[in-house]
C-alpha cells in the first residue's frame, strides 16, 4: 500500500530531512511513525502524499510512483487518502458541513450525495449534530473529529496523520486513536505521526521509528522482547522519543 | 451536470469575494469603469461624427463655377455634358444673383462684401448632385478633369475633398482614443490582477488545504477567474450606466456646442453596448488569469 524505497529528501544548504528510508506499510495496516522533533515525520508523511518530492528513491502509494507523479494528477492521488493534521486546517469560514462536503462537491456530486455523504461521515465521528457550526464554534476535539470526517469523507483507502492529538487533551486524544482504530477495523490503511510514547505502547501496533532522518526501527512494541524481528526497536523507540 | 454545479459553484464563490472585500473590489471595478466609460464616450463621439459625415458624403455637390458672360448655350452644353455619367441625381442651375443672395443670407455679418459692385460678384455655377454609393472614382475624376477642361468652366469645387480630409482626421481621432483606451484597458486588467492576487493570498492558507484534499487547479482558480470575470463586467456594466445618464440627463442641459451635438446625435447601438461590457469582462478574466498563472496561488 504504501512502499518507501532507500528514500531521501535534501533540502538546498545540505539539510537532510530523510536519510535513505525503505519501508512498507502493507493494505489495511496500523502503523505509527514517532520520533522527536526534527526527526523527518511530517517530511515522511508530506512525501506520501505528495507535497513534497524525494530528493532520492522510489514511492509507490496504492501503485501510484508517487515520486514520477505528474503535477496535474496529484489532485487524483490525494482523492485516495486521508490526511489529518495537528491544527486541523479546516476552512474557518465554511460550516462543518462544507469543510466535510468540500471534496464531494470537487467530485461532482449532486447536493442530495454531498449531504448524505458529509451526514453519514459527521455521523460516524459523532458529530452529526453539529452540520451547521462554524470550526471556530468547536473545541479542540470536535474540531479534529471534522478534520477526520473530512479526510473519511470519500472513503480512502490510506488515512495519514500527522501528531493529530498533538493540540488535545488526553481524553479526547484516546478519542481520537478509537477512531483511528474503528477506521482501521473498517479496512483503511492508517499512518499515524505522534510522539506520544503512552498511546504507542498502549494500543500496540507497528512502530516505524525515525531519528535525525534515519529509520532507528521498525516493529511492534508488545511482541519486542519475543521477536527477533523487533530487536531494538523499544530502544530505538526510547531514544527516538528521549525516553 | 458536474460542469454546471462546478460553474455555480464558482459563481457562488465569486460573488461570496466580491461581497466579503468589497471596499477593493469596488477600486477593480472603478478603475475599469472609468477606462471603458472614456472608451464608451470616445466610441459615442466618433460613431456620432461618422454618421455625420457620412451624411454630409450623401450630401455632396460638386459645384461647376461658370465663367463670367457665357452664352446660354454654352451653358446648356455643360449642363448636358454634367448629366451624363449614371451617378448624376440632378444639376441645378444657380444664377450670379441666387448666389449673391445665398451669400447674403448664410453670411448676414458680412453681406456688405457683395453690396455696390457694378456687376454681380459671385459667378453663376452649376450645382451637380450624385449618388455615392453608385460612384466609380477613377471614371468620376475623368470625368471631373474632363469638365475642368470645358471653356465654360472657370472653376470646380468637389465636396468630396472636405469630406475626405475630415474622415481621414476621424480615423486618426479615433486611432489616438482606441490607444488610450487600450491603455487604460491595460491599467485596469492589471489593478484586477493585483486584487485577484491579493485575494487568493487571503485565501492562501484555504487554498492548501483545497489542495490537500484533491482539489484540481481548475476547481481551487475558478472561483477567482470569475471573480474577475464578474468585476470586468460590473465595470462595463458602470460605464455603459453613467454613459447613459451623462446621455439622458447631463446631455439636455450641456451648452450647444459642436462637440455636444455631435455626442447628443444617437446613444451607442446594441452591439456596440455589449461590446463595452465584453471589453470589461475580458479585461477582469485576463486579469484574473494573469494573475494566478504563478503555481505558488
Amino acid at each position: 500500500m504504501i512502499h518507501f524505497y532507500r528514500v531521501s529528501k535534501h533540502y538546498p544548504g545540505g539539510h537532510r530531512a530523510l536519510d535513505d528510508i525503505s519501508f512498507q506499510v502493507e493494505r489495511g495496516e496500523f502503523a505509527f511513525l514517532t520520533g522527536p522533533s526534527g526527526a523527518g515525520k511530517t517530511t515522511l508523511l508530506r512525501l506520501i502524499f505528495r507535497q513534497e518530492v524525494p530528493t532520492s528513491g522510489q514511492i509507490l502509494v496504492n501503485g501510484r510512483n508517487v515520486a514520477s507523479l505528474p503535477r496535474r494528477k496529484v489532485p487524483f492521488l490525494r482523492r485516495t487518502m486521508g490526511v489529518v493534521f495537528q491544527d486541523f486546517r479546516l476552512i474557518p469560514r465554511k460550516t462543518v458541513f462544507e469543510n466535510v462536503s468540500y471534496l464531494p462537491r470537487v467530485l461532482g456530486f449532486d447536493g442530495q450525495r454531498q449531504k448524505r455523504l458529509a451526514y453519514e461521515t459527521l455521523r460516524r465521528v459523532g458529530l452529526a449534530h453539529r452540520l451547521k457550526a462554524f470550526p471556530l464554534e468547536l473545541s479542540g476535539g470536535e474540531q479534529q473529529r471534522v478534520a477526520i470526517a473530512r479526510a473519511l469523507v470519500n472513503q480512502p483507502e490510506i488515512l495519514v496523520a500527522d501528531e493529530p492529538t498533538g493540540n488535545l487533551d488526553p481524553e479526547m486524544a484516546r478519542e481520537i486513536f478509537e477512531l483511528f482504530l474503528e477506521i482501521n477495523r473498517r479496512g483503511t490503511t492508517v499512518l499515524v505521526a505522534t510522539h506520544d510514547t503512552r498511546v504507542i505502547e498502549r494500543l500496540n501496533r507497528r512502530v516505524l521509528a525515525l531519528r535525525a532522518g534515519r529509520m532507528l526501527g521498525d516493529g511492534d512494541t508488545a511482541s519486542s522482547d519475543s521477536s527477533a524481528q523487533l530487536a531494538g526497536v523499544e530502544p530505538a523507540l526510547s531514544e527516538a522519543v528521549g525516553g | 451536470m458536474a460542469l454546471h454545479r462546478a460553474l455555480s459553484y464558482f459563481v457562488r464563490e465569486a460573488a461570496l469575494n466580491l461581497a466579503r472585500s468589497w471596499k477593493i473590489s469596488l477600486i477593480a471595478v472603478s478603475t475599469i469603469g472609468v477606462s471603458l466609460f472614456i472608451g464608451g464616450a470616445l466610441l459615442l463621439l466618433t460613431s456620432n461624427l461618422e454618421r455625420l459625415v457620412s451624411d454630409w458624403r450623401n450630401q455632396a455637390k460638386v459645384i461647376v463655377y461658370l465663367r463670367a458672360g457665357m452664352p446660354a448655350r454654352a451653358e446648356g452644353e455643360l449642363a448636358a455634358l454634367l448629366r451624363q455619367p449614371a451617378w448624376v441625381t440632378g444639376v441645378e442651375p444657380v444664377s450670379a444673383a441666387e448666389a449673391r443672395r445665398r451669400f447674403e443670407r448664410y453670411f448676414p455679418s458680412v453681406a456688405d462684401l457683395v453690396h455696390g459692385w457694378g456687376e454681380e460678384p459671385l459667378p453663376a455655377s452649376l450645382e451637380v448632385a450624385f449618388d455615392p454609393g453608385r460612384v466609380d472614382g477613377a471614371a468620376f475624376d475623368t470625368w471631373l478633369q474632363r469638365v475642368r477642361a470645358q471653356p465654360a468652366v472657370g472653376m470646380v469645387d468637389d465636396d468630396r475633398d472636405w469630406v475626405r480630409q475630415l474622415q481621414s482626421a476621424l480615423q486618426v481621432v479615433g486611432a489616438l482614443g482606441l490607444a488610450l483606451v487600450a491603455v487604460l484597458l491595460v491599467a485596469a486588467t492589471f489593478t484586477i490582477a493585483s486584487v485577484i492576487r491579493l485575494t487568493a493570498y487571503l485565501y492562501r492558507d484555504e487554498i492548501g488545504i483545497m489542495r490537500l484534499v484533491g482539489a484540481t487547479e481548475l476547481f481551487i482558480r475558478g472561483p477567482f477567474y470569475v471573480e474577475g470575470l464578474l468585476q470586468g463586467v460590473l465595470g462595463g456594466g458602470m460605464a455603459l450606466a453613467t454613459l447613459y445618464f451623462g446621455y439622458v440627463v447631463l446631455m439636455p442641459h450641456a451648452p450647444r456646442t459642436w462637440l455636444a451635438g455631435a455626442l447628443a446625435g444617437a446613444f451607442l447601438p446594441a452591439r456596440d453596448q455589449v461590446l463595452l461590457v465584453a471589453l470589461g469582462a475580458t479585461a477582469g478574466l485576463v486579469g484574473a488569469v494573469v494573475s494566478l498563472r504563478r503555481e505558488d496561488v
